[in-house]
């Protein structure tokens, strides 16, 4: 059985609770075990935890680092130091633990993800980057997380990009398999909130297209995900969530600041010019009208 | 004698006194904080929708639901459509019968001895996450609502869903919980009647019956409600006498020496926030036969936060039916938000009580934030003299493993706490 330890730094605990919505999660449960997690029942306190040295495979943490943070009256440094020698693997569990995310902003010292301080990698826990796997989101898809525990207990080698993130989950943007593609595709920009129909991506702020994450692939709670529904991606696997303005495309000259990921201003333009040179009709109307 | 209560989405330490082998005082300490209202200075208005749910993983959506509220609030005249409305309130019933079910499985049960039930737990809060999801896109962390609305746009399809989201739940309420439909439950207002029933719910409550526990946890009997929806009422109880002039102009932060978290009161006393306040306000009949006969105690703070949870399953098929697909989500606000100077307030009623947002807004730029979180009011740290809630709940207790259970009766959330 492999052996869990959750640790919680600066957080919400929504990870923990992104978790819980895994669906097989007794299946889960028979498969590991948790030596400690915030919410269910484990093993050991957490008291417990950080005064002994328990056995443990693989660590999880949650939430953004800073040597001021203590749990149970240790540093989360401390804690970290201590374990991670010894485990297998380390998983950072969210944007927070991996990149510092929104918490970097909160009024502890030199607050830092594990190995990054948003994309400036980090020197302080170096020895342990062979050994890590980010797992980014605010918060994290409990598929992602669960699916990549069982690749480190099937010995799976998992290839990595460079924030250490899973490929499988992170090579693809969200753009992909948004149902609002086609309005993204045919320039159609006339996205009013409250409809179905058109893009987040001219005016919006939608990020989906240039942020690396499943979640129009792999559905947050099988059933949905940000963009399907209306609301512009906000970027949350990436070292910068969060933003500022989030709900408005930053352009200049009305080209938009960020484009997609791996196209240069001059394809955009291009491609621009030419379906701005077509009107499809189907793309104008209201989708379920005759 | 310090004991770290673990477990409480965060920690908090409890330092009890004792005095002739009774607990004679007790002092709460929360040992962190974020400070979310310093991170949202400075940031355009907006930002803050999706900022603020992420003050709580397990409440967040209240936290969303306040924000948008509160900007809506620094608005003269702002135009918001009825389907938007139920909508929210739908989505906020999600969350709080969700947080409900979390808290029975896993916090409660093995106070009581008994094992967590980790899928009880997860089954119907993952059925209300999909019925969030439906409209939000996802559970937890979403931004859907905004100034002016939704951002979706629900089908017919979708409401056939969510009714079967809301059923399965229902039923799993019906076959775990209290045995018996959901119907008759409701109907239910005799305590004594109500224990011939079966299911976890009594099986708890006839524990706390035979093993003497009845007067366990009794504080102020003192309860109020600021948020108001189509279910929820604004106005306070002092014991059974219900009076709705309350304002949250009288309600007060102070500091806590020891502590992270802040106190909080109105017109200068500690009031209990939560299901309990809810159902006295609400002149729950089963929860007020309760009352009568055994006080604000453990038992009648754990059933109202069952009630609960099978009423807002009941409320939100009503609430459904009132839901109009032909209206607009989203009615573009006449002013710009970045042209807007003014502040703005809101309360609402989040699973562990009244959560309450104030906002300062300079051209569409925040100023300033409060957020003052439901476990703020039952767990603000008096004096000797002047207890808060939970502190006098645990007074007069002969052991700190009960009165960690009468803590937690009052789902004690450490994350809101320490925003
Ligand atoms: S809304 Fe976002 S994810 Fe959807 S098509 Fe447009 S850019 Fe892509
Ligand atoms: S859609 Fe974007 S903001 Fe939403 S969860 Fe996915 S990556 Fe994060």
């Amino acid at each position: 059985m492999i052996k869990l330890l959750w640790l919680s730094g600066i957080t919400c605990n929504a990870n923990t609770h992104s978790f819980l919505n895994y669906p097989f999660i007794e299946q889960f449960l028979n498969d590991f075990e948790f030596i400690y997690h915030p919410v269910l029942d484990s093993s050991y306190t957490l008291q417990e935890i950080v005064s002994n040295e328990i056995e443990c495979d693989v660590l999880l943490i949650e939430g953004s680092i800073s040597p001021e943070f203590q749990r149970a009256d240790v540093s989360i440094e401390d804690i970290i130091r201590k374990y991670a020698p010894k485990v297998q693997k380390i998983v950072t569990v969210g944007t927070c633990a991996t990149f510092g995310g929104i918490f970097s902003q909160s009024d502890y010292k030199d607050v830092t993800g594990l190995h990054f301080d948003k994309e400036q990698k980090n020197q302080k826990f170096e020895n342990l980057f062979d050994k890590t796997i980010s797992i980014s989101g605010c918060p994290i898809h409990p598929e992602i997380l669960v699916n990549t525990l069982y690749a480190i207990k099937g010995d799976i080698a998992l290839r990595l990009d460079n924030f250490l993130r899973p490929k499988e989950f992170y090579a693809y943007t969200v753009h992909n398999g948004c149902v609002r593609n086609e309005y993204f595709e045919y320039k159609v920009d006339a996205h009013q909130f409250g409809e179905l129909e058109g893009c987040m991506f001219y005016d919006h702020g939608c990020q989906a297209p240039f942020t690396h994450a499943s979640c129009n692939k792999i559905l947050w709670n099988e059933v949905n995900s940000k963009t399907r529904v209306g609301l512009p991606c906000f970027g949350c696997t990436e070292p910068t969530f969060p933003k500022a303005n989030l709900f408005t495309t930053k352009k200049n000259m009305g080209v938009p600041e960020n484009l997609p990921l791996g196209v240069g201003k001059r394809v955009y333009l291009t491609l621009a010019g030419i379906t701005k040179a077509f009107k499809i009709p189907r793309l104008e109307k209201k989708l379920l009208d005759d | 004698m310090i004991k770290l209560i673990e477990k409480i989405e965060g920690e908090a330490k409890l330092n009890f006194s004792f005095k002739d082998e009774k607990i004679d005082f007790v002092t709460i300490e929360f040992m962190s904080t974020r400070n979310i209202e310093n991170i949202l200075k400075g940031k355009h208005a907006l930002d803050a929708l999706v900022i603020n749910p992420r003050v709580c993983g397990i409440c967040g959506h209240a936290h969303l639901i306040a924000t948008v509220q509160a900007l809506e609030d620094c608005y003269e005249d702002l135009k918001i459509s009825n389907k938007a409305k139920i909508i929210r309130e739908l989505t906020l019933n999600f969350e709080l019968i969700q947080n409900h079910f979390k808290w029975f499985y896993l916090t409660l049960l093995p106070l009581f001895g008994h094992k967590q039930q980790v899928l009880k737990a997860t089954y119907p809060s993952q059925l209300m996450a999909k019925a969030i999801a439906l409209f939000g896109g996802q559970y937890p962390h979403t931004s859907y609502t905004i100034v002016g609305g939704v951002v979706c746009e629900p089908t017919e399809m979708d409401i056939i869903k969510l009714n079967h989201y809301i059923d399965e739940t229902i039923r799993f309420f019906e076959n775990n919980l209290v045995k018996t439909d959901s119907n008759s439950f409701l109907l239910s207002d005799k305590i004594d009647k109500f224990l011939e029933y079966e299911g976890d719910l009594i099986t708890i409550l006839q524990q706390i019956k035979e093993d003497d526990m009845l007067a366990l946890g009794k504080s102020y009997d003192r309860f109020i409600s600021f948020g108001e929806n189509s279910y929820f009422k604004k106005a306070k109880s002092i014991k059974t006498k219900v009076n709705d002039s309350v304002s949250i102009e009288y309600v007060k932060e102070s500091d806590i020496p020891s502590s992270f978290a802040k106190s909080v009161t109105f017109k200068e006393n500690y009031y209990e926030v939560g299901p309990l306040a809810r159902a006295m306000i609400n002149k729950a009949a089963l929860v007020k036969d309760s009352h009568r006969k055994y006080g604000d105690s453990i038992f009648s703070r754990i059933l109202a936060r069952v009630c609960e949870t099978s009423q807002l399953l009941a409320h939100s098929k009503k609430l459904l039916e009132r839901l109009d697909l032909s209206e607009p989500s989203y009615i573009n606000p006449n002013v710009d938000i970045s042209k807007i100077n003014g502040s703005g307030t809101s309360a609402v009623e989040a699973a562990r009580g009244s959560l309450i947002h104030k906002v300062e807004l300079q051209n569409g730029i925040i100023q300033n934030y409060e957020i003052i979180t439901p476990t703020q009011w039952n767990l603000s740290g008096g004096t000797k003299k002047k207890q808060g809630v939970s502190q006098k709940a645990m007074i007069g207790l002969s052991d700190t493993k009960t009165a960690e259970l009468v803590f937690k009766t009052f789902d004690v959330c450490s994350v809101c706490t320490t925003h």
